[in-house]
């Protein structure tokens, strides 16, 4: 646990900065997912929390795996591996959930293991290679690729990462309560 | 006039002392609305809600309400001094809603902060002519009215309990000799005074209405007599020392003093304080005393002795106006933000799981401990989280009544357009329901009321044809029933035409080809008007027939967790039953768990728990499985199952049925084990999860795991 602590103050230095804009400019929390290591944009990350039970809720993808309370709130979680079709995981004491806020929805992502949060300029970041299978299915979720050092990491569009094809659903339902507003 | 007095607190009151005024006013219209005319007490009552409505809306200097409330009282003015034995009184009827209607629409504007700017002049233009029309054709018998002189309904006191701390004050006050309108100044004193006085005499009295006062007040300074509990400075403070007032004295006087009134010039002998100390007889017959002069002063030459005013039955009613006032206001009412009362009922949710956190913490589940101590103190929480609660509940509760009485409006102006005679009738409209449910039923319900007006009363000429009376009825009620709200519009019409429907679903393709009509019930039959762009109404009327509706009204309930019954007789009419939930917030539910999760189901919808046995079994080769009980075949729904849990159990005898009734419909529902009895917090499954059939929720637990809540009605869907 101590390595999720560590990067857990980390990321609470880094997000209490945040009244000045810059110091998370360029800034990405890191986590490790099946054996890539991606990268989402620290202003998208809330809290990182331990590993803690989740309430199963039936008839959903496979990839939600569940609520979980969060000092009252209640959030979903998703499996970042399941979501990029890779196969399951256990989960064990370095799985750590990322607690995201994407557009006023929060939801919580179980990750594998945390890594670090690292800087990522500008010119390191290249666009995702389009050769190859284009319909690849991670490669929609992946905006770029940054450089650190000699690793890799992938940079992920938390947007598409939370919605794209859920979006459709989503959307479903808001016109369905809409309708209810007529008359 | 305004630039030197706050306004603010004024115009709260005069919205809702005039809302209010205008809210009893229809209710009493529309009460009378079938009769052959307003009897004597109406008449004076709407005569002095104008006089009221006009005198406030003139200090607050809204003038087209001042004009409109006006000619309306002109009319009734007429109405009640000469007894026109003619009046149309349909029409007059109309034309008071008409009048009450620019009112309220104007106050809305003017809560809203818009400008008040609707134009009353046709309406005063339709007035004075209906007042023409009766006055012509009021024939020789009556006699001319007077001119309709103003008069102000005398406001006196009567002092509350007048308590230790309770002190005397005169109070004089000079205004600058060159001030204008010195009656509507004292007024405002007066006004600013009401806020703490206990009890309050001036002089002269009839500031408002008589203008000549103004020059009393000038020469003789507006005299006061106040009683409060407050310091001479406070009283300075209130009066405020404005361009206009030159001199404010304040003498703190003895309470013999205070009741032998006014030492000065009380050239009219009409000052009088009534404390409580004197006998009701006494009290009634001052009031009685007073309350004729007003009306007999202004009009002594033209009002014989025999002429009502106002009988002498009257002063009981308004010593009882007169009691409520003094208080008043400020602390009988506080407007509170809704979303402040929405965050005090999460807060209190919270509190509500936080409580059973604490309580039912596994720490004290070790064996040996000595918990006496802790279990008393516990039980003094738990009982007042509960009080608590049921506060909360409760300040959010409201009567129907007002939903009613717009319904009540509604057929009223429908029924007339149509030509239909209809009579309305309400039945429980005290029933309280959350706020929050209130505002989501108003116009489901306005719908189905429409509905039963156009739709579902027959014309007159119809009506003839039937043995039935040639008055409509359409009664709308309210109850409460196994935790939740029935609210029915019944109409005694012609009822839903089974064959119209049925054919009309036929060409729409929603019925089974294979299957006759008479394999379908009434109910499933009478559900199809509640699919959209259903309606077998051909013409499509003002009101209702363009086929939107029904589904609205359907999903509207649905989105609040009711449920819309129908059911007809054909010749006989229909009833349209919601049924809704009390309150959205807090349930009673029973914990259980299947598999690893935890469910919730409202305990009202629970018949019982049973433990069945396998022999009890019925298995139907397709799958379906019954349960016999007690001679009875319930259809069984494994939770576990249902929702492709896991590691659930499989054998009837290991877990327990549960039997839930919902909507007339039966069904046993097989979890593992029960857990428990809980009040629990309903929050909302987050819109990132798609909705979910048979889930309606998701609560926290004691332990903060999370439950789901199961919705009886999905499931049997």
């Amino acid at each position: 646990m101590d390595e999720i602590s560590e990067v857990k103050r980390q990321t609470d230095e880094t997000l209490l900065g945040s009244d000045e804009h810059e110091a998370q400019k360029g800034k990405y929390m890191t986590f490790k997912s099946g054996n890539e290591y991606f990268g989402l944009k620290i202003q998208y990350v809330n809290e990182i929390i331990g590993f803690q039970a989740i309430t199963a809720i039936p008839e959903t993808e496979d990839y939600i795996k569940g609520l979980i309370n969060l000092r009252g709130k209640i959030i979903p979680v998703i499996d970042v591996r399941l979501r990029f079709r890779q196969p399951a995981f256990e989960y064990n004491d370095r799985t750590c959930i990322i607690v995201i806020n994407v557009k006023s929805t929060v939801v919580g992502l179980i990750v594998e293991k945390i890594a670090e949060v690292v800087e990522i300029r500008e010119e390191n970041i290249l666009p995702p290679p389009s050769i190859g299978r284009a319909d690849k299915a991670q490669n929609k979720y992946v905006y770029g690729i940054g450089k650190v050092g000699d690793s890799v990491k992938l940079l992920l569009d938390p947007d598409k990462l939370l919605n794209d094809e859920d979006l459709s659903a989503l959307e479903q339902a808001g016109e369905m309560s809409n309708i209810e507003e007529v008359e | 006039m305004a630039e030197e007095f706050n306004t603010e607190g004024m115009l709260d009151i005069y919205l809702f002392e005039n809302g209010q005024l205008l809210e009893r006013l229809q209710e009493m219209v529309l009460d009378q609305k079938d009769a052959d005319g307003f009897d004597e007490d109406s008449i004076n009552e709407i005569f002095r809600t104008m006089h009221t409505i006009k005198g406030s809306s003139g200090i607050m200097m809204f003038d087209n309400i001042t004009a409109i409330a006006h000619k309306l009282e002109d009319i009734f003015f007429y109405l009640r001094e000469s007894h026109p034995d003619n009046v149309p009184h349909l029409q007059l009827v109309e034309h008071v809603l008409e009048v009450e209607d620019f009112i309220s629409g104007e106050m809305e504007k003017i809560r809203n902060g818009d400008t008040v700017d609707g134009d009353p002049k046709d309406i005063i233009k339709d007035l004075d002519a209906f007042l023409d029309q009766i006055k012509n054709g009021a024939g020789a018998g009556a006699k001319q009215a007077p001119e309709n002189v103003h008069e102000e309904p005398k406001q006196f006191y009567i002092a509350p309990v007048a308590t230790e701390a309770s002190r005397f004050y005169k109070v004089y006050v000079n205004f600058s000799p060159d001030t204008g309108m010195a009656n509507i100044r004292a007024y405002k004193i007066v006004y600013a005074m009401k806020e703490i006085a206990e009890d309050l005499l001036y002089s002269p009295e009839d500031i408002l209405s008589d203008e000549s006062s103004a020059e009393v007040i000038m020469k003789e300074g507006f005299k006061i007599l106040l009683q409060a509990q407050c310091t001479e400075e406070e009283i300075r403070n209130i009066i405020g020392i404005g361009y206009d007032i030159k001199k404010v004295d304040v003498y703190e006087c003895s309470a013999n003093e205070f009741l032998q009134g006014f030492n000065f010039g009380d050239d009219q002998g009409s000052q009088q304080v009534i404390d409580l100390e004197s006998s009701v007889e006494e009290i009634e017959a001052k009031a009685e005393q007073k309350e004729g002069e007003p009306e007999k002063k202004p009009e002594k030459p033209q009002i014989a002795p025999g002429d009502f005013v106002i009988k002498s039955k009257e002063p009981g009613k308004q010593k009882k106006l007169a009691k409520d006032k003094p208080k008043g206001h400020k602390d009988a009412f506080i407007s509170v933000n809704v979303s402040k009362m929405d965050q005090l009922m999460d807060l209190i949710g919270e509190l509500v799981i936080s409580e059973s956190v604490v309580l039912q913490n596994p720490d004290l589940k070790v064996p040996g401990l000595n918990l006496t101590n802790f279990n008393k103190a516990a039980a003094q929480m738990a009982k007042i989280s509960t009080d608590l609660q049921n506060v909360i509940m409760s300040m959010r509760m409201m009567p129907l009544t007002n939903l009613f009485q717009k319904m009540n409006r509604t057929v009223f102006d429908i029924s007339r357009k149509l030509g239909k005679n209809i009579d309305f009738e309400q039945v429980g409209e005290h029933t309280e329901v959350d706020k929050n449910i209130i505002d989501n039923i108003s116009d489901p319900l306005m719908h189905l009321v429409r509905n039963a007006v156009d739709h579902g009363v027959e014309t007159k000429e119809e009506r003839a044809q039937t043995t039935k009376s040639e008055r409509a009825k359409i009664t709308l009620s309210a109850r409460t029933e196994a935790g939740k709200v029935w609210i029915s519009v019944t109409d005694d019409g012609k009822g839903l035409d089974r064959n119209k429907i049925l054919a009309k679903a036929r060409k729409k393709g929603l019925l089974d080809d294979d299957k006759p009509d008479s394999a379908y019930s009434d109910k499933e039959v009478f559900q199809f008007i509640t699919l959209p762009g259903f309606s077998t109404n051909e013409q499509v009327t003002e009101y209702s027939g363009r086929g939107v509706g029904m589904d609205v009204v359907v999903q509207n309930i649905q989105s609040i967790g009711g449920a819309l019954e129908i059911d007809s007789v054909a010749g006989e009419g229909s009833t349209f039953t919601l049924k809704i939930p009390l309150t959205l917030a807090i349930i009673d539910g029973i914990v259980m768990e299947t598999g690893t999760s935890s469910f919730v189901v409202e305990t009202g919808v629970i018949k019982e728990f049973v433990s069945v046995k396998e022999d009890m079994m019925i298995h139907e080769p397709n799958g379906d499985e019954y349960i016999m009980i007690r001679g009875e075949c319930y259809p069984v729904l494994r939770l576990g199952e249902w929702y492709g849990l896991k590691e659930y159990r499989k054998s009837v005898e290991e877990g327990m049925m549960l039997i839930f009734e919902v909507e007339n419909k039966t069904i046993c529902l097989f979890v593992d084990r029960l857990i428990g009895k809980q009040e629990i917090v309903v929050k909302p499954i987050p819109s990132y999860v798609k909705k979910v059939k048979g889930l309606s929720g998701c609560t926290q637990l004691g332990d903060g795991s999370i439950a789901l809540i199961i919705d009886p009605v999905g499931l049997i869907e």
